[in-house]
Order: C-alpha cells, then sequence, then structure tokens
C-alpha cells in the first residue's frame, strides 16, 4: 500500500557537511558499505556455516536452488534481501513455522540447527559487511528474480549510482516519501536510517550532476496557437489572437508547449496560410477587401436573463448587461454594425442596424443598457424575464469605444441580445492610419530612399525579429521576389508588402524555433547555447512570444549571457505587461484554469451563469498574477489571505459588503476560503456537471499540488453495493461503501479524505453545510492516521506537512514548461537545485524562475544523436 | 498490413521521393496526373464513419435491458430494437450487425483507459501502446486507408469532424494521451485531431475567399501555390543545417507542404467541372445538441456531393465524456450515468441519449437520400459505418458492438438484414468489405483482420 507520508523532517536544503554529518549518525550500514571492515570472529563462523550447507541440502535446496538461486518454487535467497524480514530472529521464524499462503512449510530443527543455516544463508550473499539499506530493505522484493514494480537492484552498487541515475532517482523519490519500503513489509528501517540513505543517494547524485551536466535534448519547438497570437502582435501590432484560428494544439506532460508533442498537419498548414493572408491584409489594410461579417456571440446559458449590472470594464460604468466585443476594422470606412435579438426559442426576431464610419484598427463594439436604478444590484442570479413596465429596459446603447453611437428603443432590452454582427467594409476611404502600419512601414519611397530599398529595409526589419536572429539578404530576397511580382502585377507599394508579409509569416524559420549547434560540434557534446538562442528560450518562457528589439540586441551584442545583463532582462520581462503569459499560459494549465471555460454545470440545481463563470477565472487569474508577476511566494497560493472579488462573486462566496461589477483586492477572513482551495475554478473543474466529487478533487490536489497522480483505476470497476433499503446516502456514506472494497480502497484511501475535507464546496463552490439532508462531515484521516477538519485543516497540512512536495511539485511543473519537453531522472537535481535556491527566499516566484534561467538544461545544450 | 498498389499512384510516387527533399516540379507531373484521373462515367463510392460514445444499451449480452437495440430476429424484416427505431425508413439500405469485436480495445495487460482504447480501435483494430507522453503508436486506420487510394481524385483527401475537442490539458483518459481520443490515424504515429468548428471545417472545404467566382478561386490558388513554393525552398536551406530529430520535425512540414500542393492540383483540374452546392458558412457553434450535430452533418454531405473528399468521419461525442444533455433534460455527465451500476434512472438516462444519437444518423441518412448523385441517390452511392467500440458502458465491453452499415455502395450491398456472426468477429473484416466496395485496391489485412466478412 502506497503511504502518502514522508517518515521524516524533509530537509529540502541539506548542504553537503549536513549530509555526512546524518551518514555518520545513522547507522552501520551505510558506513559499511563505503568500505569499513567487521570485526566478527571468522573461524567459528565457518564451523557454523558448513553445518548449515549441510542442513541447506536436506531442507532447502528442492525449492530455494543450490546455493539459494532460487526456483520456479522458492525465492532466491542470495540476494541479501529476504520478503518475510532479514533479521535473525525473522528468519528463524519462517523456518520454524513456515510462510502462511506460500510454499514455505514449517521445518523442525534445534535452535542450534536453525542458526547454523542462518549461518549459511547468509553467506550465500556474501559477508555482512556487503549489506547496505538497498539489499537490506529493498531486493527482497526488488531483486532479479521477483523484479517487483519491473524493477531489481539487485546488481546495483552504491559507489555507482550516477550510473543508474534513472533507477535512483526513483528509489530517492519514493524512500524520501516514505512510500519505500512499503508499510506492511516485515522489516522496517528506522526514520533516520531512511533518510540517511536518500541523503546519500541525493548528494551522490547531485554532485554528479554538477560535474557532469546533462542538459536533454532540444527538438525543434513549433510555435503553439498561444505563442502565435503573441508573437503576431508582437510583430505587427495586430492583436486579434490569430492562434485561435489554428487546431488545438497536442498536449503532453501538463502542457501544450511541448516540441516532442507539437506536430504539423496539412490542416495545420492550410490554417497558417490563411492565418497570413488575413493578418498581412489587417496589418497593411487592404483596399481591395470585399465587404464580410463576422458573427460574435453574448456568452449566455439559455434560460437566463442579465443582472443588473455593468457586465464588463469596457461597457460603461451604469450600464446594465449586453455585449462587448473588441474587433479589428481592417480598413477606414462604413461598417453596417447589427445589435441582433433572438426570442425564447432563438429564433431571430429583430435586428438592430447602424451604418457608421470607423477608422481602422481595433476597436471596442458594445450594445447594453441603462442600469435599473430603482433596484439595487439582485441578490443572486436573477433568472426571471426582465419586467417590461421598466423604462430602462425598453433602451439598447450601441457603444464604439465607450462613445454612444445609437439609442434603440427595444423591449426586449439587452436581456434577448445575443449576437452583434459587423459587416463592411463599405466605401473605403483609405488604409488609415494604424499602429500596424507605424509598426511596418519605417521608411516610404522617396528621393532619398527608393521604392526597392525601402521595401528592402521594411522586410530586413521584419524578418530580423519574426526569425528572431541576425538576418541577411539571402532571408529577404525571396520574400523580395513576392513584392516585385505584386508590383509588376499593378498591386502599389503597400500591397507589396502585404504579399511579402503573408510568405513570411509561413516560413519555417518563423514558426519554428531551431536551435543549430556550432560547427563542428560532436554528438553527445554538451554546450551553452549562444545569446540569440537564449534570447528566444527567455522570451518564449516568460512571454510565449518573439524577443523583442531590447533583449535580441543584447543577444547579438553577445551581451546577454553576462548574468548581471541576463538577471536584469528577466527583471524587465517579468515587469513587462507580456509575462501575463506566464500566468495564462503557464498557471493557467498547471491549476486547470483553463478547463473552466469548458465546464457545464447544471444550472438549474447549481448557483450557476455565465458571468459567475467568468468572474471564477478573473479571480484566480488575478491572484496568481499577483503572485507571479508581483513576485509574492509561491506558497501563497495555497494560503493567500486576500483574493479578488465583484460583487457576483462575494455573494456566491457569503463575502459582505462588495459592490458593483469591478474586481478588487478583499482581504479573506473566513480561514476556509484561503488559496486556490477555496476558489470557484479549482472547485468546479473537479466537481461534476450536477455534484461534486470528492475523488477528482482529492485527485486534483495530489496530481497537481504534491505531484504523487494516484495509479489509474482498476480495469473493470466493481459495482458499489446498492444502499439498503433505498435509503439516501451522503457522499460520504457512498464513498464509505466504495472503499470497504479492498481493490478501491488502496488508493482512495489517499484521495478521498482529501476531497471530503472539501465536501463543504458544493459544485461550484459554494459553502453548504448540508447534503442529501445529512449535515456534512469534513473529517479527513489518512492512511497513517494524521485527522485534519476542512479547508483550513487540509490547507495547514499542505504548508506544513507537505510543503517540500508542493515546492518541488510546482517547480517540475515549471522546468517542464520552460523547457517545453518532459522532465528526465537526470534533471531531478537541476529541480532540487532550483528549489534550493527559491527556498532562502521563502519561495519568491523571481527566485524560482531565475532559478530556472541559471538552471544547466536552460542554459545549455547536448547535441542530439542521430 | 500489405498494400499492394497496382499501377504507381502519384501521391505514392510524392511520398517515395519525400527522402530527398527533391520534389519533382509540378508542371512536370501534369501528364502523369491526367492519366490516373478517372473519367466521371459512374458515380464514386462515398465512404462514411461515425462514432458514437459510451456504449449503446442493449447491445451487449450482459445488457440490463436486452434488445433494445439488437434486434430479436435475424436475416430479413428483422423489428429494430427501440433505440434504433428512427432508422426505420431507410430499413431499405440498413443492415444491422451482431457479433462484431475490437478485442484490441480490452486491457490485455495493460489496465484501466477503456474509452481511450475504445476510441484508438475502432478504426484500427490495434493496441495502443500505453503512454501519456509523446511516443504514441497505435495503426493506420481504416478511413485513412481509403483516404489514400480515394484522395487522389479529390482536393481533400478525407474529412474528420466532431462535436468535442480533445481536453485542453492532461492524460485523457488513465495514463493515455490524449492522442488515443482521435479515430483517424494516418499512420501509426499519426492521429488526426477531430474538427469541432464548423465554421472552420467549412473553410477547410471551400476557402475563405470571400467569393465563390471560379476566378477568384483559382487567383488565390496561383498565391498559394507561390507561398507554398517559397515554403519548401526554405526547407531545403534550413535542412542543410539540421540535425537528424529537428529534420524530422522539419519533414511533417515538408509532407503537409506536398499534401496542399496535391490538393491545388486537383482542384485546378476540377474547378471546371464540378459546381460547389450553395450552403451559407455557418457562424459559430450552435449550442443545441442535434442542431449542432445536423450542422456537422450538412457539412458532411456537401463535402460528399461537391466530390470535395470521399471520406468522412465524424464522432457524435468524445468517448468518456461527460458532456450532459441538457437539451433532452439530462443535466447529468453521460460518462458517469454510463457506469449505472444497474440503476434504472440512469439507464432510462442513457436510452434517451442513445435515441438522440442514432437519430442524428437518421438525420443524416435522410439527407443523403434527398440528394441526388448521378442516376440516383447519394445514399446509394455510399457506405455509412455507425457504431461504438464498447457495447456495455458499465463495464466496458468491447465486444457485441452495436454496428450499422447503412448506403447500397453503388448497389454492392442489399439492405434490410439483421447478420449475426460468430461472437468476437472482427470489426476490422467488416472495415475490409467496406473498403473493397469502395474500390480500394487489395488491402489485403489490417489491424486485427482475419479476413472478409462472408454473406455480405
Amino acid at each position: 500500500m502506497l503511504k502518502l507520508l514522508r517518515i521524516a523532517v524533509v530537509a529540502v536544503s541539506v548542504g553537503l557537511g549536513v549530509t555526512l554529518a546524518l551518514l555518520g549518525q545513522a547507522s552501520d550500514t551505510v558506513v559499511l558499505a563505503q568500505g569499513a571492515t567487521s570485526s566478527k570472529p571468522v573461524a567459528r563462523r565457518l564451523d557454523s556455516t558448513a553445518a548449515g550447507a549441510l542442513l541447506f541440502k536436506t531442507n532447502c535446496v528442492e525449492c530455494h536452488g543450490e546455493r539459494g538461486v532460487g526456483s520456479d518454487t522458492g525465492p532466491a535467497l542470495n540476494t541479501g534481501g529476504f520478503m518475510h524480514g532479514g533479521d535473525d530472529a525473522h528468519v528463524s521464524r519462517n523456518i520454524r513455522n513456515g510462510i502462511d499462503g506460500t510454499g514455505m512449510e514449517p521445518h523442525t530443527l534445534t535452535d542450534e540447527e536453525t542458526q547454523q543455516l542462518i549461518s549459511y544463508i547468509r553467506s550465500l550473499s556474501g559477508d555482512a559487511r556487503d549489506r547496505n539499506f538497498a539489499t537490506q530493505y529493498c531486493v527482497g522484493c526488488h531483486n532479479d528474480r521477483a523484479k517487483t514494480g519491473g524493477l531489481s537492484l539487485q546488481n546495483l552498487s552504491l559507489t555507482t549510482i550516477p550510473a543508474h541515475g534513472a533507477v535512483w532517482e526513483k528509489a530517492l523519490r519514493k524512500v524520501r516519501s516514505g512510500e519505500m519500503p512499503p508499510i506492511n513489509a516485515v522489516e522496517q528501517p528506522e526514520p533516520a536510517k531512511a533518510l540517511a540513505f536518500a541523503e546519500l543517494l541525493e548528494t551522490t547524485l547531485d554532485r554528479a550532476a554538477t560535474v557532469r551536466p546533462n542538459p536533454g535534448p532540444t527538438l525543434a519547438h513549433r510555435l503553439n496557437r498561444a505563442e502565435y497570437s503573441n508573437s503576431v502582435r508582437d510583430l505587427l501590432a495586430v492583436d486579434v489572437k490569430p492562434g485561435e484560428w489554428l487546431p488545438v494544439d497536442d498536449s503532453g506532460y501538463g502542457f501544450d508547449n511541448i516540441a516532442a508533442v507539437l506536430s504539423t498537419s496539412p490542416t495545420l498548414l492550410e490554417r497558417y496560410m490563411s492565418a497570413a493572408r488575413k493578418i498581412s491584409r489587417l496589418a497593411v489594410g487592404d483596399l481591395t477587401l470585399k465587404p464580410y461579417e463576422e458573427f460574435y456571440s453574448a456568452k449566455v446559458l439559455p434560460g437566463q436573463t442579465t443582472r443588473n449590472e455593468q457586465l464588463s470594464d469596457d461597457l460603461p460604468f451604469g450600464s446594465r448587461g449586453g455585449i462587448s466585443v473588441e474587433h479589428y476594422f481592417p480598413v477606414d470606412g462604413e461598417y453596417k454594425i447589427v445589435l441582433r435579438r433572438t426570442n425564447s426559442d432563438e429564433a431571430i426576431n429583430a435586428d438592430f442596424t447602424v451604418t457608421k464610419f470607423v477608422p481602422a484598427g481595433l476597436h471596442m463594439v458594445g450594445a447594453t443598457s441603462p442600469r435599473d436604478n430603482l433596484k439595487p444590484e439582485n441578490e443572486g442570479t436573477d433568472r426571471r424575464p426582465p419586467k417590461p413596465d421598466s423604462s430602462q429596459q425598453r433602451i439598447l446603447d450601441l457603444y464604439l469605444d465607450r462613445g454612444r453611437v445609437q439609442r434603440f428603443q427595444d423591449e426586449g432590452g439587452p436581456a434577448g441580445l445575443r449576437q452583434i454582427i459587423i459587416r463592411g467594409p463599405y466605401n473605403v476611404t483609405g488604409r488609415g492610419d494604424t499602429p500596424s502600419r507605424a509598426k511596418i512601414f519605417i521608411c516610404r519611397p522617396s528621393p532619398t530612399i527608393g521604392e526597392a530599398a525601402c521595401a528592402r529595409r521594411i522586410l530586413l526589419n521584419l524578418t530580423h525579429q519574426a526569425f528572431r536572429r541576425p538576418v541577411s539578404a539571402l532571408d529577404i530576397d525571396p520574400l523580395f521576389t513576392f513584392y516585385k511580382a505584386e508590383r509588376a502585377k499593378g498591386g502599389d507599394f503597400d500591397k507589396g508588402i502585404e504579399v511579402a508579409l503573408r510568405a513570411m509569416l509561413v516560413s519555417p524559420e518563423y514558426l519554428f524555433r531551431i536551435e543549430r549547434d556550432p560547427a563542428g560540434a560532436r554528438i553527445g557534446q554538451v554546450y551553452r547555447v549562444s545569446d540569440v538562442d537564449l534570447a528566444s528560450r527567455l522570451s518564449f518562457f516568460l512571454w510565449s512570444s518573439i524577443p523583442d528589439r531590447e533583449l535580441l540586441g543584447l543577444a547579438e551584442q553577445g551581451r546577454l549571457r553576462e548574468p548581471l545583463v541576463l538577471q536584469a532582462q528577466v527583471k524587465r520581462m517579468l515587469n513587462d505587461p507580456r509575462s501575463q503569459a506566464l500566468v495564462e499560459n503557464f498557471a493557467g494549465q498547471w491549476l486547470q484554469i483553463r478547463n473552466v471555460e469548458s465546464v457545464r454545470p447544471d444550472s438549474s440545481i447549481l448557483s450557476f451563469d455565465e458571468s459567475l463563470r467568468q468572474s471564477f477565472i478573473q479571480e484566480t487569474t488575478l491572484l496568481v498574477g499577483n503572485i507571479i508577476r508581483g513576485n509574492r511566494s509561491l506558497l501563497e497560493l495555497l494560503d493567500a489571505d486576500y483574493t479578488f472579488l465583484n460583487q457576483r462573486l462575494a455573494e456566491h462566496y457569503g463575502v459582505k459588503n462588495v459592490f458593483g461589477s469591478q474586481f478588487r483586492r478583499v482581504a479573506v477572513t473566513d480561514q476556509n476560503r484561503r488559496g486556490l482551495l477555496g476558489q470557484g475554478t479549482v472547485l468546479l473543474v473537479t466537481s461534476y456537471p450536477n455534484r461534486t466529487s470528492v475523488v477528482q478533487r482529492g485527485k486534483w490536489v495530489l496530481e497537481n499540488l504534491l505531484g504523487t497522480p494516484p495509479p489509474p483505476p482498476p480495469a473493470n470497476i466493481p459495482d458499489l453495493k446498492a444502499a439498503p433499503h433505498g435509503k439516501i446516502l451522503t457522499m460520504r456514506e457512498q464513498m464509505q461503501v466504495h472503499r470497504a472494497n479492498p481493490v478501491c480502497a488502496a488508493c482512495h484511501a489517499r484521495m478521498d479524505p482529501i476531497g471530503f475535507a472539501l465536501e463543504n464546496y458544493d459544485g461550484t463552490g459554494k459553502w453548504r453545510e448540508e447534503d442529501a439532508g445529512g449535515k456534512i462531515d469534513v473529517t479527513g484521516r489518512l492512511p497513517d492516521g494524521t485527522e485534519f477538519q476542512g479547508p483550513a485543516g487540509l490547507r495547514r497540512l499542505l504548508l506544513t506537512k507537505y510543503k517540500a512536495d508542493f515546492v518541488q511539485t510546482a517547480t517540475e511543473k515549471l522546468l517542464t514548461y520552460s523547457l517545453g519537453r518532459g522532465l528526465e531522472s537526470y534533471d531531478h537535481p537541476t529541480v532540487r537545485e532550483i528549489a534550493r535556491g527559491a527556498s532562502k527566499d521563502n519561495y519568491r516566484v523571481a527566485s524560482l524562475i531565475a532559478g530556472v534561467v541559471s538552471s544547466t538544461p536552460f542554459q545549455m545544450r547536448r547535441v542530439p544523436k542521430p | 498490413m500489405n498494400i499492394l498498389h497496382k499501377p504507381l499512384p502519384r501521391r505514392t510516387l510524392l511520398r517515395g521521393v519525400g527522402a530527398t527533399l527533391a520534389l519533382p516540379l509540378l508542371d512536370s507531373m501534369s501528364p502523369f496526373f491526367t492519366r490516373v484521373a478517372r473519367a466521371a462515367t459512374t458515380k464514386p463510392i462515398r465512404l462514411g464513419y461515425i462514432y458514437k460514445p459510451n456504449g449503446m444499451i442493449g447491445a451487449c449480452d450482459k445488457s440490463p435491458r436486452p434488445f433494445l437495440w439488437t434486434p430479436k430476429t435475424e436475416g430479413k424484416a428483422f423489428e429494430f430494437g427501440s433505440s434504433m427505431k428512427s432508422l426505420e425508413p431507410f430499413r431499405d439500405q440498413v443492415n444491422v450487425f451482431s457479433g462484431l469485436a475490437q478485442v484490441q480495445g480490452r486491457a490485455l495487460g495493460d489496465g484501466p483507459g477503456d474509452h481511450a482504447r475504445a476510441t484508438a480501435t475502432f478504426l484500427t483494430g490495434a493496441h495502443p501502446y500505453k503512454t501519456g507522453g509523446a511516443d504514441f503508436k497505435l495503426g493506420i486506420s481504416a478511413d485513412q486507408l481509403a483516404a489514400k487510394e480515394l484522395g487522389k481524385y479529390t482536393q481533400l483527401a478525407s474529412l474528420e469532424l466532431g462535436l468535442e475537442a480533445q481536453p485542453l490539458a492532461g492524460n485523457c483518459d488513465s495514463g493515455y494521451t490524449c492522442a488515443y481520443m482521435s479515430m483517424s490515424w494516418r499512420s501509426a504515429t499519426q492521429p488526426i485531431p477531430v474538427e469541432v468548428n464548423p465554421r472552420a471545417a467549412f473553410e477547410r472545404l471551400f476557402g475563405d475567399g470571400e467569393s465563390t467566382d471560379p476566378a477568384v478561386r483559382m487567383a488565390r490558388m496561383e498565391s498559394d501555390k507561390s507561398v507554398l513554393d517559397y515554403v519548401m525552398s526554405s526547407l531545403t536551406r534550413l535542412n542543410g543545417r539540421l540535425g537528424a530529430a529537428d529534420k524530422r520535425k522539419l519533414d511533417e512540414y515538408l509532407d503537409s507542404v506536398r499534401d496542399i500542393e496535391r490538393r491545388i492540383l486537383r482542384a485546378e483540374e476540377q474547378s471546371t467541372s464540378s459546381g460547389i452546392p450553395l450552403l451559407d458558412r455557418p457562424n459559430g457553434v450552435p449550442s443545441d445538441y442535434a442542431e449542432y450535430a445536423k450542422l456537422m452533418m450538412d457539412l458532411m454531405v456537401v463535402a460528399w456531393q461537391s466530390d470535395m473528399t470521399r471520406v468522412c468521419s465524424f464522432m457524435l461525442g468524445r468517448d468518456g465524456s461527460n458532456r450532459p444533455y441538457p437539451e433532452i433534460g439530462i443535466p447529468d455527465g453521460h460518462h458517469s450515468i454510463s457506469h449505472h451500476q444497474g440503476e434504472n434512472e440512469k439507464i432510462d438516462k442513457l436510452i434517451k441519449i442513445d435515441e438522440l444519437q442514432v437519430s442524428m444518423l437518421a438525420y443524416l441518412l435522410k439527407k443523403m437520400k434527398e440528394t441526388k448523385d448521378g442516376e440516383g441517390t447519394l445514399l446509394d452511392h455510399s457506405l455509412v459505418l455507425f457504431g461504438s467500440s464498447l457495447s456495455e458502458s458499465n463495464i466496458h465491453t468491447h465486444h457485441d458492438l452495436p454496428i450499422v452499415l447503412a448506403g447500397s455502395g453503388g448497389g454492392q450491398i442489399k439492405g434490410d438484414r439483421h447478420l449475426v456472426y460468430p461472437k468476437e468477429t472482427a470489426l476490422n473484416n467488416l472495415l475490409l468489405n467496406m473498403l473493397d466496395a469502395a474500390s480500394v485496391p487489395a488491402v489485403e489485412s489490417f489491424g486485427d483482420s482475419t479476413g472478409r466478412l462472408t454473406s455480405l
């Protein structure tokens, strides 16, 4: 059975000196393994062993084989480890009594004979001085014959730990966490012994990693959707999230930026081509554009109306409900903006149309109505249809960038508003004056700079940024050919640039991050990546985007490798708004905030609507953003005594005196609501549409916070026994029935207690005291007997006993994300080093990030095998 | 698997030279191309593959409600189980199969993960290698075997649609990577994710130009070709400086470039002959399940009708998904009630979902029957496989699969039969029959097939 608990207080940061001191005290086992000698009288033992050999022949050989090598009927006895206890008392008991449930029968021997036999058996595995922790506690099961868990430690020597890093890293983790030796093993090491063994493994592995760094492979890395969106934004100032036009990226290891998993398909290429066409048109402004229409639908759950409050910060203060969208108007021209209302059957029921001149660029289009001032903002969700007698609700206002364009009289009001449709352009007057054009056209053809020279200058500037490296005529020439061809066909200068841009955006040099080995590099050679490659590693890690001019400039001057320059750049990048990408893409996937968009709770029995969904996302994003971008301690994720709420969310959580739809920082006084585990996002993504799931909540914590995901459920889940007399069972009763089954109990004993502690939160995170008519019991009891109560108790447990696990898990996730590859055993010394470094700064995020940036795998590269 | 190509198709030629990176000039390919293009005297056979998630109540002998799905009698004039009543109007062109299985979906020592395995095996009959990482491995799927051949004649080799995207993060089922939630596999290592956005599917078929005017489309194709040439030359330039692993990554990109070039060639050939039927470009995703499914099916019908592709697959949901069906009064997650533990309330709800999903097939068949295709209807010239890769969801059975084959396959397949095969007959055998009927040349076997179904 797996144990959750660490046997000893874990010292994450143990220097070499401390380790040796521990080793000294621990026991003879480890020290002996390092070469000390035994002082037992040798002669007497030989006699006794020889006698034992005879006894062995008559009693044991049949099953255990000659010299105890083992056979099909009996395990090997020459490994130094025993499945049923290895000290003399255990062995002698097993000889005399046999072992139930095995072929091992009782043997009638005198005490002396038993001792002789034991002495012989011991001689089979060499002298006792060779027995170390592993042979004593592990090899009994993990030997070449039994291979329990697919692992044998039988022939591994503690003198060559780094050579078998993968195996020992696994062993280290299991011994450290107390999962091994298993709690039901007869022979249990003293905690200090286990700790000393873990320390020995850790120090040895870490030292080896410093001497022979292994940064692992780096693969050509296709930009994922978020990176595509952001890089287009930073390159061309076209902020239309074009990544969303691409197919969903495959994810691995919990993230969608894993190089090995990101593949390319014809569908993807088609979308790249189509996206490149749209983006270059929007960026340059296409005068030949024919009118087209875009639809924006309101996010509303069927049957619900809007609350009497401002829907978003984009809509004016004092408005109620409605829709606001950001639309990129491709050129200066007229556009028809249609507000579409539908009836309860979702059939179109009225269109309100305005034709208006709009200058090119990104604009906010919104539709809303004035707030009904007769009533305060509603308590809870108002599901009733709006009252027709309220005059304010017969008004529908159309806004463009917060300026009111037109007021419609409409009895439906914003409640029935389902779509904003934007058609156009008509009567185009020009390409307009947009940030994109300013960014692209760094020169205009003039008497001082000829057309061709200007075009080349523009393309040089753009490819330099897009390809993230110094560029040459070789890069520009093929793009210039597109420009020339378009000019020859009669397109103007700008159109020529647009067409060249379209090709550039599909170039593999733009879409793939490719690191090139230096000339003459040997396979397997480890080297420091170039400054230019490091610049991209940094910007894709912190911004999910391309490097900006400053970063790339420093890299091209060869200065990024200077520690002070690098440090200053990391700081600058974290302060830049672009580092919000780390919140959205790293935390969004690690903590599954992204999944909130796709869950569909049953709003007929749970308090839920779209505004609440968005509020949940907003709350967690703000909290995580504050921690990451405000350089707070990582531990605040679990126990922040503040959060960010608006009225809707405050009401949902039962927090008083928060009014209005704007989010603001609010102190959390309720011990239960502190940190992520009290937030709607986590509670929602771990629930079923119509009920909570203690299992999913427990699994979420084990997997995402503690890094010990439970193994998958068994192949065929046995039926839960039906409830007696048709009684409605509480969730706890149901789960107790479940855990009575030993097959289930092994894992559910770890997951369920955690989930039960959170049972006071319903499927959308609302506080409740009762479930199925009974008072909810939030006591959790772990397999080792640790008890805790409710969310606050769980939180305290995570911050004490499991703090090191949490920090290590978070570090692993961050490193995985930053490298865009799954971690391997040789990365674990790096993980420990980063965590140790951050511990000195109370796990502030900037120290973790600094640790990642300066780590071996982030700074270096190994020349891959062919 | 052994595929014998007799006349060397152009596609194979393209693949063959893949290793050298020197793509033959497209123009020089044209004569060869024209020779392969087949005269449009007879209407081609279209193939459809429709997946129903989370099993079917009443398909398995262990079902709590037998005969809800499986007809009681064998052969002609059987009575439809109540779950498939909606197929009654198409009886003459519908066959129901019993006894088929995808046994590779079973654990076979790999532990849990039946939903991933069910999806992965449905069209491959191959046992997925259990992994949550990037080293997934399965086998080519029947629709892609068909696409390799039939795709020679159309702009798109195949179309893969669905109603639920893969989850955004993590493993999808008990240690199986989300890649296994795709049922279409171009090769053992290339899953094809479903397209769930109707508008994107539309644009994939007909492009995103503002006009369907052939002249505009041709100009667009010319410009696409020059962009592809540029990409190709960039790849060539890059390739000389890459390590082997990076080369493999970029080869995928190269393959994609070739695939699209091929498509453009097709389009140019077809531009004079085929008219594209009128269909408004869809905007947004309908929130109602049936409406959404119907919209995607409309796209399939148009794709077949205009011969943009001859192979479509469609997933009515993701296996193991907890999507609720509030439209029909079911707020519970589909997967969670599919483990019904014999509770009547849950079973009743499951039956309603089964009926809804079967009625979506009925919608498709109706639409196909109404669509003229040469001398007959689209349904006359198609074969549409419908089914689930689990039968009894409560206990994850991978045999007694609920399978229906609709369409006449150009008069090759008679309808109105309940065909009963020995238990655990490989579904792959039927998939081979379908490939034969669509004149996909000589696939001797694939996955765990043991031959062809007889008396079909």
